[in-house]
């Protein structure tokens, strides 16, 4: 009703099966103003924007712009009534123009129903100047930095007039010089009355840019403060400030040699892992925290060789390599299981049998080099036994499983390749409280039996109740390493918001 | 409550052995329409005669399917290979022989033709696996080069005139079972070894199942890739000299569109287009199911023309059940 905000969203609930994604969560946002939003990994930012531009339909709650509700059905509705979005992943089709891009399903047309080029190009030029940028309409986008490449997102979002932009974390691959140019482009529109959303983990920048925060944690809005009247560390422990809740079993961590030393570690991808250095012991749960974009996958994937690495040792058990293959860390006793289950993980049309069976194949040939079949589905089915995995048959394909059931499968595939060490990166996502538990109590016996575990982890509840030592990471680098009475929510999240040195 | 469990059964025995059904739905229906002629002996044999080249043609493009492969280039490989057989099977005194005035001993021209079946696959291997090319159109190209080198070798000439000894592969029989049938067992069983009982073919599921898994399980991708199309090729090469034998000869127009009805084959036996999914006993099963199809129609007298629309609504057919029942998965 109150026409001093350019947006309005209020009383917005959204039920996933299982999850009240958004409780009752408000939210304004006054033009001419930057209105930062914050929260940890899953607080409901995106399900909040999502719910802003359509893509998911709330449950209960009304959107209101300029006073005046609305119900958009998608981002292309959104855009054309001046709400637009720059995504973290920008949404561009390379291998065409800046123009092409720019009036892309909007092309200028002349009286014959064609496409109007000269006129296209005119605009495109005036609508690159109005942010600043000066490069020709005619190059291919695959050409610019991705810093150009933002621009021109953000000169299309201008170009529709738009009155309200929503910016989800458009810093996370820029350089400082390109962030300079960012804030000036969003100062002048800030200038021009727009209403601009900036969605961040990044602290420094909330205080640099935005006028008004707003923190979210487990999908409640728990406040909206003005950046003058803040500080970092009461931010901080807003966006934390959850009970456990969580139960976890007794783990003991007897931390004793070291199996692992990783030291200098640097992707050949500049915006990726640079110069990590960490070790592992046997017998210990070492967690690995940090927010979205920390490069901890990529980091975990280079150690066990999936993706390559150029410069920096990995030492497994004393022997140092300089490079790696999945084939030789797993000779090496180390093993994965990956963060993307569909998508690495699961073998969905295998038997259960095959899919535990994969990875340690070459220990069960006969003489004559044939599979020894009737011996590798016992094992297999011992595995499964142990982690007590559910499936009507060790013949079942694996996609008819629970994500549970398919994710003790996969823990199954690798402790039968008998690893010392096992890199388990976020092994809990996407599976039941109950699936849980149980992942968490073969993991305790894991480290009981001596064996090292990685647990890269977006929960922080998960860290704090499974590990006694946590390294975190924040834009890929290694910002600090926490132990015993060290790790605390506070504290990993103060490290993982640590962007400059 | 009953009915419906019973119904779901149902429906999952006739999922799990479409193949088979629809090869005895196939032989049933001909057997009434022919009344009872394709049941005999003789027709049965020509049927198996006729499928035994298509058959290795199909167990190569069969393995390659479940990696998640395509190749195209089987029928100019299989010509090329057939006419380099043919080349050094040709009678000396033959004048217009390639090798005019040499005889050579009958393992040459075998050996020979399988090898360079071996190094078509070997090359189409290395394009699929280091230079990240699409199998689709990696083969293709290679399809066109095996076209071409069989064109130069042969000057576009027939191969003819092919000793008997040679010939003699192909046409003979073990009691009743022409030689063809045991060859086309001896290699259903071998790649059901591969397939069934190897780390190897493990591989090839996993790799066809995804791909990135297999990777990440420590299998080493880019040389299981290369091994299947060699392996296709070997087989390819083998069915070229096959070929040759039966024929007594070989041009430029052996085995044209071969490939198509391998794929048809494979695809109507269950090898699912989208990986990691794929039987010998269905990949056999298919070719005879299609050749049974061909069959029956050229008995009943139906314009070979028409055998060919037939075919084309048969893969498609085959390609739509087999994407929805696999489809889903991701």
């Amino acid at each position: 009703m109150d026409e001093n905000y350019a947006l309005e969203m209020s009383g917005i609930t959204k039920i996933f099966p299982g999850v009240k994604a958004l409780d009752n969560v408000s939210f304004k946002v006054k033009p001419g103003s930057v209105h930062a939003l914050m929260g940890e990994n899953g607080a409901g930012k995106s399900t909040l924007m999502k719910c802003l531009f359509g893509i998911y339909k709330a449950d209960s709650g009304v959107v209101r712009l300029h006073g005046k509700e609305c119900h958009f059905v998608g981002t292309k509705d959104a855009l054309e009534a001046g709400v637009s979005m720059i995504q973290q992943e920008l949404s561009i089709v390379p291998e065409r123009t800046v123009s092409q891009n720019l009036w892309l399903g909007r092309e200028p047309l002349n009286k014959y129903h064609l496409i109007d080029h000269a006129r296209m190009i005119q605009d495109t030029k005036d609508a690159l100047h109005k942010v600043e940028f000066d490069f020709n309409p005619n190059i291919r986008m695959s050409s610019l930095s991705i810093s150009q490449q933002q621009g021109c997102e953000i000169a299309r979002a201008v170009s529709y007039n738009a009155t309200i932009v929503v910016m989800d974390e458009p810093t996370s691959s820029l350089t400082e010089n390109e962030v300079e140019h960012l804030f000036k482009i969003i100062r002048m529109l800030k200038s021009q009355n727009v209403a601009i959303v900036y969605i961040s983990h990044k602290l420094e920048e909330i205080f640099d840019i935005a006028d008004t925060v707003s923190v979210m944690r487990d999908g409640q809005m728990i406040g909206t403060y003005d950046v003058k009247a803040i500080t970092n560390d009461q931010l901080i422990s807003l966006m934390v400030g959850r009970e456990t809740t969580q139960r976890f079993p007794p783990v003991e961590n007897n931390p004793g040699d070291v199996c692992l030393e990783v030291k200098g570690l640097t992707s050949p991808n500049p915006r990726s892992f640079k110069n990590v250095d960490f070790s592992l012991h046997k017998g210990e749960i070492l967690g690995v925290g940090g927010l979205v974009g920390a490069q901890r996958t990529e980091l975990m994937e280079a150690v066990f060789g999936v993706r390559k690495f150029c410069s920096g040792t990995v030492a497994i058990n004393g022997k140092e390599y300089h490079s790696l293959t999945p084939e030789q860390a797993i000779s090496a006793g180390v093993g994965m299981i990956t963060e993307d289950r569909r998508g690495s993980g699961i073998i969905p049309l295998m038997s259960v049998t095959d899919n535990t069976t994969i990875a340690s194949l070459k220990h069960y040939e006969n003489k004559i080099r044939l599979l020894e079949h009737a011996k590798l589905e016992k094992v297999a089915k011992k595995y499964n036994n142990e982690l007590n995995t559910r499936t009507p048959s060790m013949r079942t394909a694996l996609m008819n499983l629970s994500g549970g059931n398919q994710q003790k499968v996969i823990v199954s595939r690798w402790l039968m390749t008998l690893p010392d060490i096992l890199i388990m990166d976020e092994p809990t996502r996407g599976i039941d409280v109950g699936a849980k538990y149980e992942i968490y109590t073969i993991m305790a016996r894991l480290v009981k039996q001596g064996k090292a575990i990685i647990m890269v982890s977006s929960e922080m509840p998960e860290l704090i109740g499974m590990c006694k030592r946590v390294m975190v990471m924040c834009a890929g680098r290694h910002t600090g390493t926490l132990e015993g009475t060290e790790v605390t929510q506070e504290n990993i999240m103060r490290l993982a918001t640590k962007f400059s040195e | 409550m009953d009915r419906k469990i019973n119904a779901k059964g149902v429906k999952n025995v006739a999922s799990k052995y479409t193949t088979w059904i629809t090869f005895i739905l196939m032989f049933f229906v001909l057997s009434v329409l022919t009344k009872g002629a394709i049941l005999r002996w003789d027709s049965i044999r020509n049927l198996m005669i006729a499928e035994s080249v298509r058959s290795f043609a199909a167990l190569g493009v069969g393995m390659i399917i479940i990696t998640w492969g395509i190749d195209l280039s089987i029928g100019y490989v299989v010509c090329l290979t057939a006419s380099v057989a043919a080349s050094f099977a040709q009678d000396p005194s033959y004048a217009s022989a390639i090798y005019a005035g040499h005889s050579f001993p009958l393992v040459v021209p075998i050996l020979t033709a399988i090898a360079v079946g071996g190094l078509f696959g070997l090359f189409n291997g290395l394009l699929v696996a280091y230079g990240n090319i699409h199998p689709f159109i990696a083969t293709l190209g290679s399809m066109s080069i095996a076209k071409g080198l069989q064109l130069i070798y042969t000057k576009a000439a027939v191969v003819g005139s092919l000793n008997q000894s040679f010939k003699n592969i192909s046409q003979g029989s073990v009691g009743p079972i022409p030689n063809l049938i045991i060859y086309v067992a001896i290699a259903a069983f071998f790649v059901w070894v591969v397939l069934a009982h190897t780390r190897l073919g493990s591989n090839f599921y996993a790799i066809g199942g995804n791909k990135q898994a297999a990777l990440v399980s420590g299998i080493n991708v880019k040389r299981d890739l290369i091994s299947v199309y060699t392996f296709a090729g070997l087989l390819y090469g083998c069915g070229g000299t096959l070929l040759a034998s039966r024929l007594g000869l070989a041009n430029s127009l052996t085995a044209n569109g071969m490939e198509l009805d391998a794929i048809a084959a494979v695809t109507v036996g269950g090898v699912s287009q989208t990986g990691g999914v794929g039987k010998v006993s269905g990949m056999i099963l298919g070719v005879f199911t299609i050749g049974l199809i061909n069959y029956g129609m050229s008995f009943l007298g139906i314009d070979s023309y028409y055998q060919q629309l037939v075919k084309g609504f048969i893969i498609i057919i085959a390609v739509y059940f087999d994407m929805r029942k696999y489809a889903k998965r991701n």
